[in-house]
């Protein structure tokens, strides 16, 4: 088995010991690598009941089957651990070098356990590991400490790290590599509970692939597509947010202030048509990506001269701009900056950030109890103020530390109604009242409300994807099966490591060729979609143990009870009729109860234990 | 000759591992004939072995104890038969683009197609004549770091 390294290594913090565990080609063969390798690692290593924030949680990194070797937009790392905002089985996926540089080093996975004594690091350089004092970096944000630690170690070193967000255990903290994050579901404090400030690595040994020739021929073959394709132009002219735009006015599913409105009329600034051509500086990419959509974005004069970001992305044009009532670009981008520096998830955030704004309106918290002017009208203002707030726990930022579900209980008053959430997670930037699929993939997501699980924005707002053609967003009827075949492709995706902007240019019958150059295994279509499958009830099965299930899947009241109020998408909500309707059909798909349970049947079917 | 344009890096690195996939057949930073610095936010770029246009003083041909490195049409590449792997030319190489294993090498432009250059689309690396201004530039970002 070629492409792989065959091992994984093992850290416990408390003890500070580790080990070397190998791995086979059935063990390949069952999860494939990066997502599915990490969710192996959590699924099998975190007890029932353990406290995400506690010892006994496990922290999982892992880079795809892709990365390290050269597939166009193919270096995708995976981090994992019990989230501590949704009790669920969390995966983050990001575009860090650590994932490629840890298989260097000579492991294909991470597994991290217990906690340090104070403040640590991890250094892996090939066979040498030392959990190093991390005091002297403990407070400091997510471009000093990897800075400090290559002034230490060596500028080629790569670095992971978690800001002050992950040491104050912010339920919406992220980890940082490279200026990308995996953001969602609070792994910066799973970090941040086991004192753990950073993982630096140096690898230097070859990683060796089955049929170099081939893979050489099948990158160039790749390049000459993405770069003729529209996306191409879009994604290194305008980043992620290039449709911006259309989803506002052709699809009205935009989310505006707190997702009271659906098309945000004063989207001007923040759509990539305008600022693009004035902020951006250069291109920016992910390890791997030959189709950047990063930008290097800078403001040079006023108020916020000085921000430099790799941004803005679309959801975080909706997180602090839109669903914020913030139409200020510079302000979104201090205010993304912020979130970079302290290690907070820009979604997340954002969301909480324009629930408090609502309840501010509704004169549920006064000006005195927020101790920040949150009118919409001093949103560019208000919004970078109160990120500073959230990320060190200072004042109401500390109310909302840990997201709108926990923010809303410790508000009372009626704040729940406006709590727009599904499992405890912050939903990203698409109004699923005008996408019902969609919403059931909100539902769905083992993570809580994710666009990215099950990746239906693409087929319900284009109208078709893949094997389906003249998919209605309006309608709840036949979306079960959809959204669980589409996580299970997700899945494959997330362990291949390559990025889900690429699955229209690879789709999966075009992933076995890629992955038997590298491994020299022989994949088919449907083996990796079984796969995907076993992934995701491996998180399905993690979710029901902790005691996650249906009741905890549904809807916020918002989108069951208030219809889409402005735009084309107007009058459309997602009844509890169809929710219900949306979510047997989905458990039927699955193989599960009505209640969110894999069957011991389906487990076993899959291979599971 | 290689050329870098540091504005236009995006710090992918694909060039990287396409030099090694190119030449050994494995991917290996650490012998790539060509290096990717992600120095910050603001400043990722290529450090490419310039055959002698900017090293100044430092330059490999001037520093090998036994002759080994010679320069020819305007490329240098390394004598295997005579070199000892004494390591000088790695040391002073100001691009950091000398490597060795058990003999010293360095950029051969893959035979005058850099593979490189074919997966650079933005074009941080250009194949042309070479340009001393983009050198200076990475020698100055090297020595910030």
């Amino acid at each position: 088995m070629k492409g792989y390294v065959g091992k994984i290594l093992k850290v416990d913090l408390t003890t500070e010991k580790w080990h070397i565990k190998s791995f086979d080609e059935k063990h390949v063969r069952n999860v494939l690598g990066g997502q599915g390798f990490c969710v192996d690692i959590v699924y099998h290593g975190v007890p029932e009941g353990a406290d995400p924030l506690g010892s006994q949680n496990v922290l999982a990194i892992a880079g795809g089957a892709f990365d390290g070797f050269p597939v166009g937009t193919g270096g995708k790392v995976a981090f994992a651990a019990k989230g501590p905002a949704t009790n669920t089985l969390v995966e983050s996926i990001m575009g860090g070098s650590i994932g490629p540089e840890l298989r260097h080093a000579g492991y294909d996975a991470l597994e991290i356990t217990g906690k340090a004594d104070g403040p640590a690091y991890i250094f892996i350089e090939d066979d040498k590991i030392e959990i190093n004092d991390a005091s002297d970096l403990w407070g400091k944000d997510t471009r000093v400490v990897p800075e400090a630690l290559k002034k230490r170690h060596g500028w080629d070193v790569k670095v992971a790290c978690i800001g002050v967000a992950g040491e104050k255990l912010s339920n919406m903290a992220c980890i940082d590599c490279d200026d990308r994050q995996s953001g969602r579901g609070g792994l910066g404090a799973v970090m941040g509970s086991k004192n753990l400030k950073a993982i630096v690595v140096r690898g230097t040994r070859d990683l060796v692939p089955h049929d170099p020739k081939k893979l050489l021929e099948l990158a160039l073959h790749y390049q000459k597509i993405y770069e003729a394709s529209p996306s191409f132009v879009e994604d290194t002219k305008y980043g992620t947010g290039e449709f911006l735009g259309w989803v506002n006015k052709d699809r009205g599913v935009f989310p505006t202030k707190n997702w009271q409105e659906s098309v945000y009329n004063e989207r001007q600034q923040i759509d990539p048509y305008y600022w693009a051509p004035k902020y951006v500086t250069k291109n920016k990419a992910c390890f791997a990506c030959t189709k950047p959509c990063g930008k290097l974005f800078e403001v040079k004069s006023g108020k916020f001269a000085g921000v430099a970001i790799d941004g803005i992305e679309y959801e975080t044009l909706y997180s602090l701009g839109g669903t914020c009532g913030n139409p200020d670009v510079e302000s979104v981008a201090r205010a993304n900056e912020l979130c970079d520096l302290l290690g907070l998830d820009t979604i997340s955030c954002g969301v909480t950030i324009g629930f408090a704004m609502e309840l501010y309106q509704r004169g549920i918290i006064s000006r005195q109890e927020a101790g920040v002017d949150l009118s919409w009208s001093n949103a560019p203002s208000a919004v970078p103020e109160m990120v500073e707030l959230i990320g060190n726990r200072r004042g109401f930022g500390d109310v909302l530390a840990n997201g709108v579900k926990v923010a809303a209980q410790k508000i009372g008053k009626g704040a729940e109604r406006y709590a727009i959430h599904t499992k405890g997670l912050e939903p990203p930037a698409y109004d699923v009242r005008g996408m019902k699929g969609h919403g059931l993939a909100y539902m769905t997501s083992t993570r809580g409300a994710c666009h990215l699980r099950a990746g239906f924005y693409a087929p319900e707002l284009v109208g078709k994807f893949w094997k389906w053609e003249g998919i209605d967003r309006f309608s709840a009827v036949g979306k079960g099966p959809m959204v669980a075949t589409m996580e299970n492709f997700m899945c494959v995706y997330d362990s291949v490591g390559l990025c889900k902007f690429s699955r229209g240019f690879y789709l999966i019958a075009k992933l076995p060729e890629v992955l038997e150059a590298i491994t020299g295994l022989r994949f088919t279509e449907d083996e990796l979609l079984k796969i995907g499958e076993r992934i995701h009830n491996m998180k399905g099965a993690f979710n029901y143990r902790e005691g996650v299930t249906r009741k905890d899947w549904l809807l916020p009241q918002r989108v069951l009870e208030d219809p889409i109020t402005d735009g084309v998408s107007k009058g459309s909500k997602i009844s509890v009729d169809e929710m219900n309707l949306m979510l047997d059909d989905y458990m039927n798909a699955r193989g599960w109860t009505k209640d969110g349970k894999p069957t011991p049947e389906k487990l076993k079917e899959l291979g599971i234990e | 000759m290689l050329v870098p344009y540091p504005e236009n890096c995006t710090g992918c690195r694909f060039c990287e591992m396409a030099c090694t996939i190119f030449h050994e057949g494995v991917v290996n930073h650490t012998t790539a004939r060509l290096q990717v610095h992600k120095k910050n936010v603001k400043v990722d770029f290529p450090s490419v072995c310039t055959h002698c246009v900017s090293c100044g003083e430092d330059c490999c041909v001037l520093h090998c104890p036994v002759e080994a490195i010679k320069k020819e049409n305007g490329r240098v590449f390394v004598n295997q038969d005579e070199c000892t792997a004494c390591g000088t030319c790695v040391e002073v190489c100001p691009f950091g683009v000398m490597r060795m294993e058990e003999k010293a090498f360095n950029c051969d432009l893959c035979g005058g197609d850099p593979t490189c250059v074919k997966f650079c689309p933005m074009k941080a690396i250009v194949y042309e004549e070479p340009k001393p201004e983009q050198y200076e530039k990475v020698k100055k970002l090297l020595g910030e770091e």
